[in-house]
């Protein structure tokens, strides 16, 4: 009877089983592994440094400053403020969204020279932020639910072992056909290339020095992004990154920009 | 701008004060820009005999600072300008000149502020607080700061906004030597109030604001000096009277942000001077993303505004525009369209073009050309001031 029992609980796990071994399943088992290692953060106050550099090597400066709020829905995205500080024309310009896992982000901007907010589309997810080489939806498409994950194996480079991820943006008005992405043992995103529309190499996007914060959570602290099309890079740096400072989630309201305009 | 030569004193007076109260380390952030500007125009002398270009330069300066943990903030916003042949275009201002509280739901502001109202690219029927310097531009988009007492409440819910504004800015309007510029010179020494308290009466308003899903929702109610004057024409000096009438005005103003579309409306009911009347304005606009495959963006707006009064100058009016975006290192963008008439035959084309050239100056030129023109529309006046306008920013 025992061994009746013990089969007829195999034949009823089997299918889940079998499910968690496609290659799908494993890819998205890593992916949400690797998305749930950067959350727990409550909120974020950071400043950002992008460097913009041209094929001639010729670099351009770029700045802002931004808090996140973690939304604690799991069903729903983050919210988040950027303050734009350079170029010098864009100061005091401030952007609030509310990214949505399944449905358009909602994006106001705050324009200092009218005093006036203005609610934007947030359609262009494959627009440049900036004029960058990073565009709005390597920021908002973070969540492992924006795509569909395949598990193409194993790989070793330089003496470390990484796990190979194709994924395909399940969301509209993307930018990319897809992205292999290269996963590490702890879980850490290390490299994504990125497929254009047409399925054309367009850039190599590099996660690097990797913090831990809190003794859980693994962020980036730069981002190295490579067009191979364009032949232009941008260096993209988190600086004074803070975790769990206590800001007010009424900041991130739209009622509140006029709080921090200018 | 007189009137705020007059009012700075005592803002500089207030602030000193609460300054030396909070005197440990002052953490602040200063910027602004100075704008050399050369207009060229296009008709020669003009209608009204005038010079065929103007040197001007324009600058801006904000200070913010934070104090008491973030609770507290002044704003310092200050925009002035001196013309090379408009008087009424060289001036001084204060957009903002504020001392704000922050309470966990309350922010409570005393001082000169800007406030926008509305959702709309070209007509921007409901807004009212501030009152628009014509001399700066004759499309009244620049305005010059109110002061005021206001008091905002947010809960979920939305935000109640409530202002106070004790003191009334005159319309500027450009000067003789102004260009482009009415008819007849606006008379600044003879101007008269419907209300009895003229520049004192203290102006009230009220406005409710929500977000719900794709919709952004504005609901607002005004009553005081209307910012707007009536001009007739005085047979013995020659020049405009002004009437400020007593304005209430009920508004609603509404965005829905569908993906790449953008539907906008803006309405309002009014009680002018114990006349109503009824204004809607509202459109489109599209943008396509990513066009052909590059990284620029081509936007479309439609715009149509209705007034029920037949002598109101933006009775009948439609604007379409292109907007072009190039999304580079430098931001060039191109913004080109025509505004019509569509009860008459007049039309005027404009086109703004900008582009940084370093990391802190940035070139605009704008053009505005005149189509034709009916001799009953109010802007014959300056049918022959086309123009073109190449401004070059300086920010620090």
């Amino acid at each position: 009877m025992r061994y009746i029992k013990l089969i007829l609980l195999a034949l009823i796990f089997f299918p889940f089983s079998l499910q968690a071994d496609t290659a799908e399943g494993v890819g998205l088992k890593i992916a949400k592994a690797s998305y749930e290692n950067g959350r727990g953060f409550t909120d974020m106050v950071s400043d950002q440094l992008m460097i913009l550099i041209d094929p001639k090597g010729k670099e351009v400066i770029r700045e802002v400053s931004s808090k996140t709020l973690e939304n604690l829905n799991p069903d729903d995205g983050d919210k988040s403020i950027t303050f734009f500080k350079t170029p010098k024309d864009v100061e005091g310009t401030v952007m609030l969204s509310h990214t949505h896992i399944s449905d358009d982000d909602d994006q106001w901007l705050y324009l200092p020279a009218l005093g006036r907010v203005k609610r934007i589309s947030s359609s262009n997810k494959s627009g440049a932020f900036m004029g960058s080489e990073v565009a709005f939806e390597d920021f908002s498409g973070t969540d492992y639910r924006k795509y569909d994950w395949k598990y193409l194996g194993e790989k070793i480079e330089n003496d470390e072992t990484f796990f190979i991820l194709e994924s395909f943006p399940n969301y509209k008005n993307s930018g990319y056909s897809k992205r292999i992405s290269l996963t590490d043992s702890l879980d850490r995103t290390r490299k994504v290339d990125f497929y254009d529309r047409k399925g054309e190499l367009l850039k190599i996007l590099y996660l690097e020095d990797y913090e831990l914060y809190k003794d859980k959570i693994w962020m980036a602290n730069t981002m190295r992004v490579e067009n191979v099309q364009n032949k232009n890079m941008t260096i993209f740096k988190w600086l004074n990154r803070e975790l769990d400072t206590g800001i007010d989630k009424k900041d991130f309201e739209k009622s509140s920009l006029m709080r921090l305009a200018d | 701008m007189q009137n705020q030569f007059f009012i700075a004193p005592v803002y500089v007076l207030l602030f000193s004060f609460i300054f030396f109260q909070n005197v440990k380390a002052l953490d602040y952030k200063a910027y602004g820009f100075i704008q050399p500007e050369i207009t060229s125009f296009l008709n020669g002398d003009g209608r009204h005999n005038q010079s065929n270009k103007n040197f001007s330069a324009f600058a801006k300066g904000t200070f913010v600072t934070y104090l008491n943990n973030n609770n507290t903030k002044i704003t310092v916003n200050s925009i002035g300008r001196i013309d090379d042949n408009d008087d009424n275009r060289t001036y001084i201002d204060f957009q903002k000149l504020k001392y704000e509280l922050f309470f966990n739901d309350i922010t409570f502001r005393i001082g000169n502020e800007l406030i926008f109202w509305g959702v709309n690219e070209s007509f921007n029927i409901v807004d009212i607080i501030n009152q628009s310097n014509l001399a700066e531009n004759i499309s009244g988009t620049k305005k010059l700061g109110q002061p005021m007492v206001s008091l905002s409440y947010f809960n979920d819910y939305g935000s109640f906004d409530f202002y106070l504004m004790p003191y009334f800015i005159e319309r500027v309007f450009p000067g003789t030597k102004g260009r482009p510029r009415l008819a007849f010179e606006v008379d600044k020494n003879n101007v008269i109030f419907e209300s009895s308290s003229k520049k004192n009466k203290v102006d009230v308003a009220i406005r409710y604001s929500t977000v719900v899903d794709d919709f952004d929702i504005g609901i607002s109610y005004f009553h005081g000096n209307n910012r707007s004057p009536n001009l007739t024409f005085n047979n013995k000096s020659f020049k405009l009277n002004q009437f400020y009438p007593i304005l209430s005005q009920t508004s609603l103003d509404l965005q829905s942000t569908k993906g790449a579309w953008l539907y906008k409306l803006e309405a309002l009911l009014a009680d002018n001077g114990g006349e109503k009347h009824f204004s809607i304005a509202g459109g489109t606009e599209y943008t396509i993303y990513a066009v052909k495959e590059t990284s620029s963006d081509l936007g479309i707006v439609i715009e149509y505004t209705f007034d029920d009064r037949n002598d109101f100058a933006f009775n009948d009016e439609g604007v379409i525009a292109l907007r072009w975006t190039r999304n580079d290192i430098n931001s060039t963008s191109i913004l080109a369209g025509v505004l019509s008439d569509l009860g008459g035959n007049s039309n005027r084309f404009f086109a703004e073009f900008e582009q940084r050239l370093n990391d802190d100056v940035k070139l605009f030129i704008d053009a505005s050309i005149s189509g034709n023109i009916d001799q009953n529309d109010f802007t014959y006046a300056f049918k022959e001031d086309s123009q073109i306008t190449v401004k070059i920013a300086k920010y620090f």
